[in-house]
């Protein structure tokens, strides 16, 4: 696990992910219990899922979003991919670990990464 | 290939606005009023309600049968199929008068709500209040009342957001269902802001006031008795209560002041036609007049000048009202033959229908039809049936007065039921999208149909056909 961050370092430093075409590349690993992009929610993330790949790298998190060809396409500068995460290693069964995170899509193929702002609705 | 059909379309469009020009100008200033059921052209054949039942089933079986199939293709899909019957009607019926006015109607649509959509968008309330049922229903009632001041789709986009954020912690989809049944719909029934079908009417002649003086008793038991059901229904919800009143400041907040000013243009903007105000100018042959460009010109600029912030935070984007858009057009396009049909059958048969029959027949064709086309041409047979004229406003002010139980019918009809499915109003397809976006599972369109709209709404429905329309007329 080494170069692992902590979610709050990532938000707080401004550590970026990446995206290219239809995959997100999310530089942390934990649990993603929901997803909100546009109007799909997602919560099968399992392998038979159609709508996602997701995979567990050893310090950064892969994901396909299969329904989408390009997401700078998909979401505007207005907008959010949602979800809600589990940090690797913490209780998943505590709702305080469920952490609400935005992702931003901006040009140059990165991702910010954001806690949610309160005033955004997301709802678990 | 998707590109070429669209370009096609809005080619046949545009070359039908000036192509029509002879019969526009005939018409003059009421053009954009006249019922599709008015023209003088042949009737179409029974099979071309086909296109109409196809987009129908595209609607409700997409999302869940082939979801992302559907999300890709819907604009071709309803653009060939509305295509199927605009070609039919130019080339079999020789009939673009028809098309024409069709077209006029879609764009004064989606000019209103393009732009009520963008201007609300640009407007972020907070309500940090605990959500109680108590505090829902009147929340609830508050929008009803509303969507009279700023119509159905203004009181949505306006209030749906700081709905939901006050009911974070328990929210469900009922929570939204509802509020598409008060604020979307049913609430919008005392004036002819509140909803088009009303508007249309008002155009043609109806009082203003009308609409409240005769209907506000029926509005008040139908919205009393929808908002019941929903606090017995929220009281059964047990999600949140371990916050108290104490964790919120119960202060209400308000951003995006300058776009009231452009809710306020659109307001007035309404009333801008030749057919309220003389000295208007028509611009005939164009499908479009002054209100339409006002509206349009509402949409770039308060998007142009709205609080980046606020856009953010409301996550402000063009799918829903494009969704709309597309969906629309086709439903428009494919409905003109389902609509005459309807209006010939209705005058053959207008002597042995009474208010009941009106009340019914309008409610479910607005529920799955546009309902202002709807509430025009049931309105028309209504006053066949006394040898009246729609398009003369003396006789419709005559037939306001002679028999206000066939209008009162009609109108509450054509409002009410707007709320039986996601297609029936406008604003319900924006609310389900906003709602989704802020990760709230929806259901699909046959189980709000079934579960929801049949069991709470069509009850209550009956109750009022047996006190306001059993035996009348």
């Amino acid at each position: 696990m080494k170069n692992m961050k902590t979610l709050d370092e990532i938000i707080s430093s401004k550590v970026n992910g990446l995206y290219y075409g239809c995959r997100m590349l999310l530089p942390f690993t934990g649990t993603i219990l929901k997803m909100v992009i546009e109007d799909d929610i997602i919560m099968d993330f399992s392998p038979r899922s159609k709508d996602i790949t997701f995979v567990q790298k050893e310090n950064y998190t892969d994901i396909y979003l299969h329904n989408y060809k390009n997401l700078s396409d998909a979401v505007n500068k207005y907008e959010h991919i949602k979800m809600i995460v589990v940090e690797q290693g913490k209780d998943i069964f505590d709702f305080n670990n469920h952490r609400k995170i935005a992702v931003l899509v901006e040009e140059d193929h990165k991702l910010i990464i954001e806690e949610l702002d309160k005033d955004i609705l997301f709802i678990e | 290939m998707h590109a070429k059909i669209k370009i096609l379309f809005f080619v046949i469009l545009l070359f039908l606005s000036f192509h029509v020009s002879t019969y526009a100008q005939a018409d003059q200033d009421t053009t954009m009023i006249q019922p599709i059921a008015e023209t003088a052209h042949e009737l179409p054949e029974a099979f071309m309600v086909i296109p109409f039942v196809l987009l129908l089933l595209a609607i409700a079986t997409g999302p869940i049968l082939y979801k992302h199939f559907w999300e890709h293709n819907y604009p071709i899909i309803s653009i060939i199929l509305g295509l199927i019957t605009v070609l039919y009607y130019l080339i079999f019926l020789g009939d673009t008068h028809t098309l024409l006015h069709t077209f006029a109607e879609y764009l004064s649509f989606i000019a209103l709500l393009s732009s009520l959509f963008v201007a609300s968008g640009g407007i972020l309330i907070k309500v940090d209040k605990k959500a109680t049922p108590l505090a829902n229903v009147i929340f609830l009632l508050i929008g009803g009342v509303l969507a009279n001041i700023i119509g159905t789709t203004g009181a949505s986009m306006l209030l749906i957001r700081p709905f939901i954020k006050m009911n974070k912690d328990r929210i469900s989809a009922y929570h939204i269902i509802f509020f598409i049944f008060i604020v979307s719909n049913v609430g919008g029934a005392l004036t002819p802001i509140g909803d088009p079908p009303l508007f249309l009417g008002f155009l043609r002649g109806v009082n203003f006031f009308w609409f409240f003086e005769n209907i506000w008793f029926i509005w008040l038991p139908t919205i009393l008795m929808v908002a019941a059901i929903f606090y017995v229904v929220d009281s059964r919800n047990k999600k949140g209560t371990e916050s108290t009143a104490s964790d919120y400041t119960g202060k209400i907040e308000f951003r995006g002041t300058k776009n009231l000013l452009y809710l306020g243009i659109i307001l007035i903007s309404v009333f801008i036609d030749p057919a309220v105000i003389s000295w208007v100018p028509s611009l005939v042959p164009l499908p479009f007049g002054i209100r339409e460009i006002i509206m349009f010109s509402v949409v770039y600029f308060s998007y142009k000048t709205a609080d980046e912030e606020i856009l953010r935070d409301n996550e402000f984007d063009f799918e829903p009202i494009k969704e709309v858009a597309f969906l629309f057009i086709g439903i428009f396009a494919t409905m003109i033959p389902a609509l005459q049909l309807i209006a010939h059958e209705a005058r053959l048969y207008g002597d042995s229908l009474n208010a009941g029959v009106f009340y019914w027949a309008t409610g479910i064709l607005s529920g799955f039809l546009d309902n202002a086309p709807t509430f025009l041409n049931f309105l028309s047979a209504a006053m066949g049936k006394f040898g009246l004229d729609i398009n003369v406003q003396a006789q419709v002010k005559e037939f306001v007065v002679v028999d206000e139980i066939y209008l009162v019918a009609i109108s509450v009809a054509a409002v009410f039921f707007g709320a039986i499915t996601y297609i029936g109003n406008g604003p319900n397809f924006m609310v389900k999208a906003i709602s989704e976006r802020a990760g709230i599972v929806m259901p699909t369109f046959f189980v709000y149909l079934f579960k929801y709209a049949v069991t709470v709404l069509i009850p209550i429905y009956i109750i009022i056909w047996l006190i306001f329309f059993y035996g009348h007329g």
